[in-house]
């Protein structure tokens, strides 16, 4: 007999209290008018209405990245049907972790104090999320284990306070024009903070629904990119790339811009044709049915993704029906790795989902041009 | 594509824009395209691009009356597609002799229209498609190049404008396509609705000959300034 692996419980954790667009700047610091300004008009473009962050106000942080991990695992352990100390295999996801050294699944691992138990700590951007997703799958499919967490952890708020921006040194009298400001600014009013949990097994629930996991896609795209979604080096070009690591101290390198984490436009838009000609791929690769999936759940705001592409995509078939399409983006705005879980979770507290039906996970990380989606089936 | 007998329009519209995107993504590799894109170009870069894409402009005239007069009169209403086709080319060639005077190019190069080295190859690949009777496959090679002038152009005019500092008068084709807003897909589907898929072989040589049009498209901008 063949075995499968079954997403049989989600858990989720969610700092503070939702935080209106309006309040945002109490969390996040104001540098200047002009930047906030940025901000408003990013808050129209990406459409999020309310988001948690894991600091207040007033400078305290509530929780480390960690602990977040560790508390939507336990939501999703509370909300399962397996005994905790089943538990022997943890991936994790997160773009930082809290430490530099070591990994972060041993932070959360440390945190949920279970028992010794196999780690894998993924780090990168959203796409990690399926990288952890996808090892815990493949540990339970090969039998390494039976019960395994697959989660994601995101702070980002802590690295969006003023000072980090205003430590970079910058000549005074040359002023930056709004694109530039647009590469720093974008993020500070998109991400945001959270954590998710999947627990996967090798055998479903009983008497309740379970996700069977069909396949897991995923791949990378950087031979022929640069870094886009980045930090750690003050430019992304091939020639000026100098890594934060390769300046005579940290605050040298926080000086001169390397920390800051930075979007490049530019770039972005170049990836949509790579992303939907993987797509169409997919399709033929994997014998996908749009038109049979029940539920898409894209970690991407379809306002976004440019126009041309959407009506490529819906001309050849290739687009699932937007009344299928379900986010979590404007209530729980977007955790990098943690969307998809999150999302995931939300899914199935607000929507009934039936046996037999299909649910298809997209995540495109724009770090350096990644592409993951995941297909469910609901049994 | 394997079966040719049961392709839909919806068929080759999915190939077609998997053979798009393949190209887009290629192009953005391209030395020019990529110099754009990053604003690292100079205006002598310009001037040979502008010099470069009139010379294939005013040549793709000429294939494509010669396919028009090659296309039945039961398909008459095709015909006037590529009689169009001819007239965006003529409108587009005269734009680029504007944008290239207008930001201080040499008028006596004018005089000539040498093709480089990569339009050479697509020229003569589509006359050779061209000379075909019913050369209808031409739809995938039409797709590729409107294509590229609807949706490439339309980016590369806020770059070039701002690498250059140059008024709209001097990126005129440029800014005339990024205003452009048909749907270039759609007009191509009403073209497939007709009884042309039904035509043996057609399906697949629509997308071949997309996929080799696009393949020598992109030489062509690798190839600027190489005679």
């Amino acid at each position: 007999m063949t075995r499968s692996a079954y997403i049989t419980s989600t858990g989720a954790f969610l700092p503070g209290e939702p935080v209106p667009n309006e309040r945002m700047e109490q969390y996040l610091g104001a540098i200047s008018e002009r930047r906030s300004r940025l901000g408003r008009f990013v808050l129209r473009q990406n459409g999020i209405q309310t988001r948690h962050y894991a600091l207040t106000p007033e400078g305290v942080y509530l929780h480390t990245n960690a602990q977040m991990a560790a508390l939507a695992i336990q939501d999703a352990l509370r909300r399962s049907q397996v005994d905790e100390q089943k538990l022997s295999f943890l991936a994790t996801a997160t773009t930082q972790g809290d430490l530099l050294v070591p990994g972060f699944a041993s932070s959360v691992h440390g945190e949920l104090g279970l028992r010794p138990m196999e780690l894998a700590s993924f780090q990168s951007v959203c796409a990690s999320s399926m990288m952890a997703v996808k090892s815990a799958y493949l540990q339970v499919l090969a039998g390494e284990h039976d019960c395994a967490i697959a989660c994601a952890a995101e702070f980002s708020s802590r690295f969006f306070q003023p000072a980090i921006y205003t430590a970079v040194e910058r000549d005074a009298q040359a002023e930056e024009s709004s694109a530039e400001l647009m590469e720093t600014e974008f993020l500070r009013w998109t991400l945001s903070d959270g954590a998710g949990a999947w627990l996967l097994e090798s055998q479903a629930n009983q008497h309740r629904r379970s996700l069977k996991i069909e396949w897991i896609d995923i791949c990378s795209y950087a031979d022929r990119f640069e870094s886009c979604m980045y930090s750690g080096s003050a430019s992304n070009r091939a020639a000026e790339l100098k890594p934060w690591g390769h300046y005579e101290s940290p605050i040298a390198a926080s000086r001169q811009g390397a920390l800051l984490l930075k979007q490049d436009f530019n770039l972005l838009y170049r990836m949509f044709p790579v992303w939907a000609k993987h797509y169409l791929e997919l399709i033929d690769r994997r014998a996908l049915r749009p038109e049979r999936i029940d539920h898409f759940l894209a970690h991407y705001s379809s306002h976004s993704l440019r126009q041309e592409i959407i009506k490529l995509l819906e001309k050849t078939g290739a687009m699932v029906p937007e009344s299928r399409w379900f986010t979590n983006l404007t209530s729980q705005g977007n955790t990098g790795a943690a969307s998809i879980f999150l999302m995931l979770h939300k899914l199935l507290e607000e929507r009934a989902v039936e046996p037999g039906q299909q649910i298809l996970c997209f995540v495109p990380e724009s770090g350096r041009c990644m592409i993951a989606f995941m297909l469910l089936t609901v049994v | 594509m394997t079966h040719e007998t049961t392709a839909t329009p919806q068929d080759v519209l999915r190939g077609l824009a998997s053979i798009w995107l393949d190209f887009e993504t290629q192009l953005n590799h391209v030395g020019i395209v990529k110099r754009v894109f990053e604003q690292r170009i100079r205006l002598a870069d310009y001037h040979q691009l502008l010099l470069n894409h009139r010379a294939q402009v005013m040549n793709g005239a000429l294939w494509i009356t010669r396919a028009a007069s090659n296309i039945g009169h039961e398909f008459a209403e095709l015909r006037s597609r590529f009689i169009r086709h001819a007239a965006a080319e003529h409108r587009d060639y005269r734009l680029l002799e504007r944008d290239y005077v207008q930001s201080g190019g040499e008028p006596a190069a004018l005089r000539s229209h040498e093709l480089n080295i990569g339009s050479e190859a697509l020229s003569a690949w589509m006359f050779h498609r061209a000379s075909q009777p019913n050369p209808f496959d031409l739809l995938g090679a039409m797709y590729i190049i409107e294509g590229l002038g609807k949706r490439v152009a339309a980016s590369w005019a806020e770059h070039v404008q701002a690498a250059l500092r140059l008024p709209a008068e001097a990126v005129s084709f440029y800014l005339y396509h990024a205003k452009s807003d048909e749907d270039h897909l759609s007009q191509l589907e009403e073209a497939l609705q007709s009884e042309v898929l039904a035509l043996p072989g057609m399906p697949a040589q629509i997308l071949k000959t997309a996929r080799v049009t696009a393949r020598l498209y992109r030489l062509q901008l690798e190839e600027l300034g190489s005679y």
